[in-house]
């Protein structure tokens, strides 16, 4: 039988002594726990807790000292904080939250000490291994050769690029100031300067919200070249600084161990009609996750999102089936250079998904849609069902009649998703001009929310928010109705900077939301 | 539905398609419904955009008179036609209008009630509100069987434009579940999501 892992991050400070007091006295610690020492328990990151369990462990015990002994002040409640949201995101994902626990000790506390980690791993002995399999990566160690970085060129055909500019006039990174400009990404990787300073920072930077392609004369694709660069710098060892410590991307990458069994439908509320034999699938995505790890700072409901289409689905008396352990669709591990995690959770999806029987896949989210529409078959990746977007169903389900929206009192923005063009999706365009008919609501176009895929934030993604937002406020708009979870995110960043939110602050809500509030039969 | 003899007048203006629609509902049930049938279409000057009728009588059995006094069912496209024929309908008889040409200006509980002339303009052929009504009579009464109404107007609209009649079909037909739909929530009390 394979031992346990249990991680034993442990404060400097007071538990520290407690700790080398059981050292001194040659006290029966259990074998299996492993002591890292660490300056402070808050400065252990919901991310750190949780890439103990992405690489390996079962459980982890997070000592510091008692609230008001901390040596920093504040330290211990940090910690409570990030415990207690990492600990509801592995309650989401479905391998429990005791695996993860915060405990304080004073330093004469030698003895409860050792009856805590005792008793936790015991505790870890009864819930047993943790389901989460090591993706383990092995880098490639050569260089990239010319030949990888040309067969990508060729692929895309970044060669007929005429140097004309199109891309930075319409660059959502260059117009808020920074300097970055898709053709000199293209023509420094032509030249063969592929190790520069520079085009690290650009490749990683690129919002790729595809701004570029939709201008681009010669239509070149430019946000689809950077993600097979990324995945060629990723393999290479050449990867980012991912925003968030790369949280996000641990957990997308801990859903592909097979025996992982993700509850976020858990929290559900009553009253929403479901139905197991349905031939249609309502794929959710990962709000539960973000509203879990966002908790304490932005106290965004994406989740919501979720629950009003299950809503406006059911008003039109679909009742649709859910995945119990859905995992992510993928789409951030893609767009972050991760492939080969991206192919091992779309082929688990695919497999799932097809072994249902399913006609219709149904998503709120763009991406999910982007993904499982485009993505999945681009890679090989064979979907039985067809891929519909909420607003695609919906769209035909209004047009037979009988239905109308409530004459909601909100000067509305509409805020086109990067990953949803209505340009190209006909039917979502038609449900948002009959909106148009009855609200108060205008559409700006695919403009970017300030980050995709959880890489490359920084202050230029902050501008571009400020930006949209100080915009919407002085056009008098009151609400910012937008078509992503992640928009939603990003955007109330911005209106928590300590110096200017206040001048920032305007309510946001999906579409979706808005058209459950205000849809009923006439 | 069953041994019950359902007698259905259409009115609108000549040129609409009034007599189409009677046709295709009265062969409907005869051909693809086994059920016998009859057709009667007023026929004189209003052919020239005057007010028009056609008479339909669906039956298990042998049907003796063609001709109706009081409809169970009547569908209107005109004014004139429903401002003839109202007082005629049974009490407990159905009132079909097209609601952007009829304004229903007496008393009645219920009725139901499309913009059949819209929604053909909106297809881009207005000379289909008479196939889009067929559809709504057919999901909102029953008279007929939806394969038998869709197959029918297949064979008796001219060739060529059959997907886009169909369409049409469709379209009258969901429009008449969807506002079935909706009587039912209302009766429950549950309009919103």
């Amino acid at each position: 039988m394979h031992k346990n892992n249990i991680i034993l991050y442990l404060c400097n400070w007071g538990p520290h002594v407690a700790f080398q007091d059981l050292l001194d006295k040659c006290a029966d610690i259990p074998h299996e726990i492993k002591m890292i020492r660490i300056p402070c328990t808050g400065r252990i990151s919901k991310t750190l807790l949780f890439k103990a369990f992405e690489i390996g462990a079962d459980g982890v015990a997070l000592v510091g000292c008692v609230a008001g002994t901390c040596r920093y002040g504040s330290g211990t409640n940090v910690a409570e904080k990030n415990v207690e949201d990492t600990r509801n995101i592995l309650d989401l994902l479905g391998i429990g939250k005791e695996r993860l626990e915060l405990a304080t000790f004073l330093p004469d506390d030698s003895n409860e000490l050792l009856e805590f980690l005792k008793r936790f791993s015991q505790n870890i002995q009864k819930i047993g291994k943790s389901p989460i399999v090591h993706q383990k990566i092995d880098f490639e160690k050569r260089l990239i050769s010319r030949e990888k970085i040309g067969s990508i060129l060729k692929k895309h055909n970044i060669y007929v690029c005429q140097d004309c500019g199109k891309c930075s006039s319409g660059c959502s990174l260059a117009l808020s100031g920074k300097t970055f400009s898709p053709r000199s990404v293209a023509n420094s990787l032509i030249a063969g300067d592929i190790y520069s300073e520079n085009v690290f920072k650009d490749i990683w930077s690129c919002l790729t919200c595809g701004k570029c392609y939709d201008i681009c004369p010669m239509a070149v694709n430019f946000p689809e070249f950077i993600r097979d660069i990324r995945e060629l710098f990723r393999t290479h060892g050449m990867s980012p600084r991912e925003t968030h410590g790369g949280f996000f991307q641990s957990l997308m990458r801990t859903m592909i161990s097979p025996d992982i069994k993700p509850l976020h439908w858990q929290y559900l509320p009553e009253g929403i009609r479901l139905n197991k034999e349905s031939k249609t699938l309502f794929f959710g995505g990962c709000s539960p996750y973000f509203d879990t790890f966002f908790r304490n700072h932005l106290t965004v409901s994406t989740f919501d999102i979720m629950v009003d289409s299950l809503k406006v689905l059911n008003f039109f008396d679909i009742e649709p089936a859910i995945l119990e352990n859905e995992r992510c669709c993928g789409h951030d591990l893609l767009w972050s250079g991760d492939l080969n995690s991206f192919l091992e959770l779309a082929k688990l999806n695919s497999n799932i998904i097809n072994s249902k029987g399913f006609d219709t896949i149904v998503t709120s989210c763009p991406e999910c849609l982007k993904t499982l529409l485009y993505d999945y078959p681009k890679y090989g990746i064979k979907l039985n069902p067809k891929v519909v977007h909420i607003y695609d169903l919906l769209e035909s389900e209004i047009d037979k009649g009988a239905v109308s929206f409530k004459k909601f009192d909100k000067k509305m923005l509409f805020k086109e998703a990067c990953r949803l063009d209505l340009g190209e999706n006909e039917q979502s365009k038609k449900l948002v001009e009959r909106f148009k008919k009855i609200q108060d609501i205008s559409v700006i176009p695919n403009e970017c929310c300030g980050n995709s895929s959880w890489v490359g934030c920084d202050a230029f993604s902050k501008a571009l928010q400020t930006k949209q937002l100080k915009q919407a406020r002085n056009m008098g708009f009151d609400l910012i109705v937008t078509s992503c979870p992640k928009c939603q995110i990003h955007l109330k960043c911005a209106m928590e900077d300590v110096f200017i939110g206040k001048e920032l602050e305007i309510e946001m809500m999906d579409l979706t939301s808005v058209i459950a509030k205000t849809i009923f039969w006439t | 539905m069953n041994n019950l003899k359902k007698e259905i007048i259409i009115t609108g203006f000549g040129g609409q398609g009034i007599i189409l629609a009677g046709k295709i509902v009265g062969m409907a049930s005869a051909l693809y419904d086994n059920k016998e049938s009859t057709f009667v279409q007023s026929y004189g000057p209003e052919s020239r955009g005057g007010f028009c009728s056609a008479q339909v009588v669906i039956s298990d059995k042998t049907i003796d008179y063609p001709y109706i006094k009081k409809p169970d069912i009547l569908v209107c496209m005109s004014q004139g036609g429903y401002d003839k024929f109202i007082y005629n309908l049974k009490e407990d008889g159905t009132l079909i209008i097209d609601s952007d040409l009829v304004k229903s200006n007496i008393q009645r509980e219920e009725y139901f009630s499309i913009p059949a002339t819209r929604i053909a303009e909106e297809m881009g052929r207005k000379m289909m509100a008479n196939i889009i009504m067929v559809g709504f009579v057919t999901s909102v009464t029953h008279v007929v069987s939806l394969e038998a109404a869709k197959k029918t107007v297949l064979e008796s609209v001219p060739k060529g434009t059959e997907k886009l009649n169909t369409e049409a079909f469709i379209k009258g037909y969901d429009y008449g579940m969807a506002t079935l739909k909706s009587r039912e929530k209302k009766a429950s009390g549950n309009i919103g999501a």
